[in-house]
């Protein structure tokens, strides 16, 4: 590739639309009826409805539409591997290519944001109180369903800011605090309250259960898995994907040098990972996974977009140690078929190799009024959109348990 | 979103909004005239009904287009309905029994007094709040019939009044654009007893021409017909008539539903800002479907809820007084347009158009791709109509020309409204 595209850290990794930009975007759209699109989207936001009153100019109505469905419209927007959601179908693409809804989306959402839109407005008290623990995207879901319903809620959240995986796991180039920030308004104009840095043990989950109707526990997958089949996995310079992601969103992206960087894992997490120490100015990144391309997890838009960014990846090997003496100095991969071997030189190696659950939390079952959902339940691909959807079906549940 | 009441008493019926189907095929039958009230409009003029019944041509429909897939302008050979009166008031009476609350106009055609003296009273007796009398279809296969009858003021007159004696209902005359000055035959429907009047029908046309065959198009066997033009590119020509009827003087207070190319609520905005009371629609039914009102509701609901107008009264007819002849404009100043360079992309449309199309007021540096407005502009803002960039080329400074006084001058909004 002669042109690999730089970009700084958190810089924006998709320029918006302008409004001509949308309408023409949206003069594309089919307008189909039973909209693939909108039978494909998770949570239903209905991408056929916003698109069709984009195209009619009604774009207040677009972001009404979104925002009524979606509660986290504003980040799904900009995060949703819609290639293999909503656009996957998309009628279009039997003439050419796909809308592109995500950005369609992000347009409206911008709408919401410039006119100071209220959408949702806090419901009469139902009398009932629930406690959502964690402020990711299932607990977001869940929480804004139930304030719906006239729930009072309150989010326990171990972090400074809430938002969980959206704010501390992806990298903000592709999400940033702004657009999180506008949904999080929206949870908080439902009359839904934060207590943030507080975090919330096993054992208080069951004080909790005590103190409230009903607890919904959604602390997702919060710790990176380690392979510790692989010799000098504890060495200096050892990382995990949520931890280094973290870091450097919290540092805003000061976490002093990298060095040469290789990464393990083909997910999306894995590519925000090599994006990020890219952004971060690593001397070199790459990125290894057993998986073969076409198995390869990561959404098709993510691989693209490390590949833009001048990451290579190497497909179907596996890692067998990692050399040096305290530091990291080397990790060597074998072929999945155990023809070859390849070692590169590194400073730092990060495994994004999946997550597991929250310390502690492993265990947790549905016990009554104690509910669970997100991804602790949920193996469906581990999107945040599926997430959201998770939640909100963990409140439908909550509210006929409290008969609401 | 607070509930924006959208209704309107229009000729004293309560319209629960302003939205209406044009008569056309969009509404002539029970079965989509439900499906069009269930989805949300307001009332419609129904599909003229006459005592000649139409037989029609296939193809009979021809679109004009520009890049992309929507077309933009709709012609079409279709005349009144296809069914006989006695068939249509049966529809009507079942629709108004089923649909209380919603408006039925109907459209009606006659090619004598006879005809229209009994259209009149069996529509009447069916059931219609709304008569509206079709002088403007430019297709009809009878001169006695459609816009050869709306060009000519006497009989304009006479069959408004016919219908006037034999019905209790308002009665709208709907108006041809294919005339100069629409006014004239509006005069006559007024003095004839109308309550309003409808504009426009369809514009006569040619849409394209089929170069093999040598034929206009739709190609029916070879050969084609001038016939009405409709869709979002009619949408300025209706304007300007809809302005006309509302600065004639004898047409003072005279209310006017406007129908042509509505396909947005801000088309509908404009209409009613140059004062028409009622919004009517066919091709952009035809093109997307019933379900357009949902976006046309809600998007002039937000637009009133954003400037506190609590009624439709509140703002139609506010666009009327600034229509104003040529004559009459302030020629003192010129608004020189501003570049912005960061947007700039250094296409050099601007430059190209105003050397070939304007005043060479635009020099082109050919290493940078950059364009600089000199002091031979006129600001014609031919460059900002082209530039394909938003917010690109703007309106700039405005200057006086020589021994006029400075003095403030509105400027215009971009055409979008946002960012
Ligand atoms: C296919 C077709 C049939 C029409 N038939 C009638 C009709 O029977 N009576 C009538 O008054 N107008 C008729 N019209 C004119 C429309 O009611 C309307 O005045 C015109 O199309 C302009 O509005 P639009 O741009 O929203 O289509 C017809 C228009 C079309 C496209
Ligand atoms: S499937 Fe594609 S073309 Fe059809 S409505 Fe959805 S976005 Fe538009
Ligand atoms: S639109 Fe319907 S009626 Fe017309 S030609 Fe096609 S199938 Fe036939
Ligand atoms: S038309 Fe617009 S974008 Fe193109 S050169 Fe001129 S100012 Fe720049």
């Amino acid at each position: 590739m002669t042109q690999v595209r730089k970009l700084a850290y958190g810089e924006k990794s998709e320029p918006a639309y302008d409004v001509r930009l949308a309408m023409q975007e949206a003069a594309r759209c089919l307008l189909c009826i039973d909209a693939p699109c909108s039978q494909d989207c998770p949570v239903g936001t209905n991408p056929s409805k916003f698109i069709r009153s984009i195209r009619f100019r009604n774009f207040k109505g677009a972001a009404k539409t979104i925002r009524e469905n979606n509660i986290l419209g504003a980040s799904c927007g900009k995060i949703c591997p819609q290639e293999r959601l909503c656009e996957k179908g998309c009628s279009r693409c039997g003439i050419d290519k796909p809308i592109q809804i995500g950005r369609l989306q992000s347009f409206a959402m911008e709408q919401e944001k410039i006119f100071g839109m209220k959408v949702l407005e806090k419901a009469p008290s139902c009398g009932k109180k629930v406690a959502c623990i964690g402020a990711g995207p299932s607990s977001l879901g869940a929480a804004a369903e139930l304030a719906k319903r006239g729930v009072a809620v309150t989010i326990f959240d171990e972090n400074k800011e809430p938002g969980g995986l959206l704010r501390y796991g992806i990298t903000p180039s592709r999400l940033d605090d702004a657009t999180i920030d506008q949904d999080i308004a929206a949870i908080k104009e439902l009359g839904v309250t934060f207590e943030q840095n507080h975090k919330v043990s096993r054992e208080e989950v069951a004080e909790l259960a005590k103190k409230f109707d009903a607890v919904y526990v959604g602390v997702g997958l919060s710790t990176s898995k380690v392979l510790k089949f692989v010799k000098g996995w504890d060495k200096q310079g050892v990382d995990t994907a949520l931890n280094f992601l973290k870091n450097a969103r919290v540092k805003n992206g000061q976490i002093g040098d990298l060095g040469k960087v290789v990464i393990i894992g083909g997910g999306d997490v894995a590519m925000d990972c090599a994006s990020t120490a890219k952004q971060l100015g690593a001397k070199s990144v790459n990125v290894v996974f057993i998986e073969t391309m076409e198995e390869m997890p990561a959404s098709k838009k993510e691989l693209d977009y490390i590949t833009e960014l001048g990451v290579p990846v190497l497909p179907f090997f596996k890692p067998l140690e990692i050399k040096g003496e305290s530091k990291v100095e080397a990790i060597s991969f074998a072929s999945m078929d155990d023809e070859s071997q390849v070692t590169f030189k590194a400073d730092t190696v990060i495994f994004a190799v999946g997550q597991a659950p929250t310390e502690g939390f492993a265990d947790l079952k549905q016990d009554g009024n104690i509910f669970l959902g997100g991804d602790m339940v949920v193996s469906r691909g581990r999107t945040v959109v599926e997430s959201v959807q998770s939640g909100k079906e963990a409140a439908f549940a909550i509210a006929d348990f409290l008969k609401i | 979103m607070k509930k924006v009441d959208l209704s309107i008493d229009f000729l004293g019926v309560h319209c629960e909004n302003p939205f209406f189907l044009s008569s056309s095929p969009v509404c002539h039958n029970y079965e989509m005239i439900s499906k069009a009230f269930d989805a949300g409009w307001g009332g419609v003029f129904y599909k003229t009904v006459g005592v000649f019944i139409a037989d029609e041509c296939s193809p009979r429909f021809d679109t004009h287009r520009k890049e992309g897939t929507p077309f933009i302008g709709f012609k079409n050979m279709e005349q009144i309905s296809e069914y006989s009166w006695q068939e249509n008031a049966e529809i009507i009476k079942k629709l108004k029994k089923d649909y209380p609350t919603k408006v039925m106009g109907v459209s009606i055609m006659g090619s004598n007094e006879e005809e229209w003296a009994l259209l009149a009273r069996e529509m009447t007796k069916a059931g219609a709040d709304i008569l509206e009398l079709n002088f403007s279809c430019p297709q009809m296969t009878s001169h006695a019939m459609g816009s050869d009858v709306g060009q000519n003021t006497e009989l304009v007159e006479k069959y408004t009044r016919i219908v006037c004696e034999n019905t209790h209902v308002p009665v709208i005359a709907k108006m041809t654009p294919n005339i100069t000055h629409i006014e004239v035959p509006s005069i006559a429907a007024k003095k004839g007893g109308a309550a309003a009047v409808s504009a426009i029908n369809t514009i006569k046309s040619i849409c394209g021409i089929d170069v093999e065959n040598m034929c206009g198009r739709p190609v029916v066997n070879g050969v084609s017909s001038i016939s009405g033009y409709s869709g979002a590119a009619v949408k300025p020509i209706a304007l300007r008539f809809i302005a006309q009827l509302k600065q004639h003087p004898e047409l003072q207070g005279f209310p006017v539903s406007g129908i042509g190319g509505v396909e947005t609520w801000q088309d509908a905005v404009e209409f009613l800002l140059l004062g028409a009371e009622n919004i009517q629609v066919t091709t952009a039914v035809m093109q997307y479907g019933y379900r357009i009102v949902e976006d046309l509701k809600e998007g002039l609901a937000f637009f009133m809820e954003e400037h506190g107008y609590t009624s439709l009264r509140d703002f139609i007819g506010k666009a009327v007084p600034n229509i104003i002849p040529c004559e009459n404009l302030d020629r003192s100043f010129q608004i020189v347009p501003k570049i912005d360079y960061d947007k700039c992309v250094g296409c050099g449309r601007c430059y190209t158009s105003c050397f070939d199309g304007s005043h060479q007021a635009i020099d082109w540096d050919a290493d940078k791709h950059r364009p600089t407005i000199t002091d031979r502009c006129v600001g014609c803002h031919l460059c900002l109509n082209v530039c394909p960039v938003k917010d690109c080329i703007t309106p700039g400074e405005i200057k006086f020309k020589k021994g006029k006084e400075a003095h403030e001058v509105k400027i215009q909004h971009d055409f979008d409204y946002l960012p």
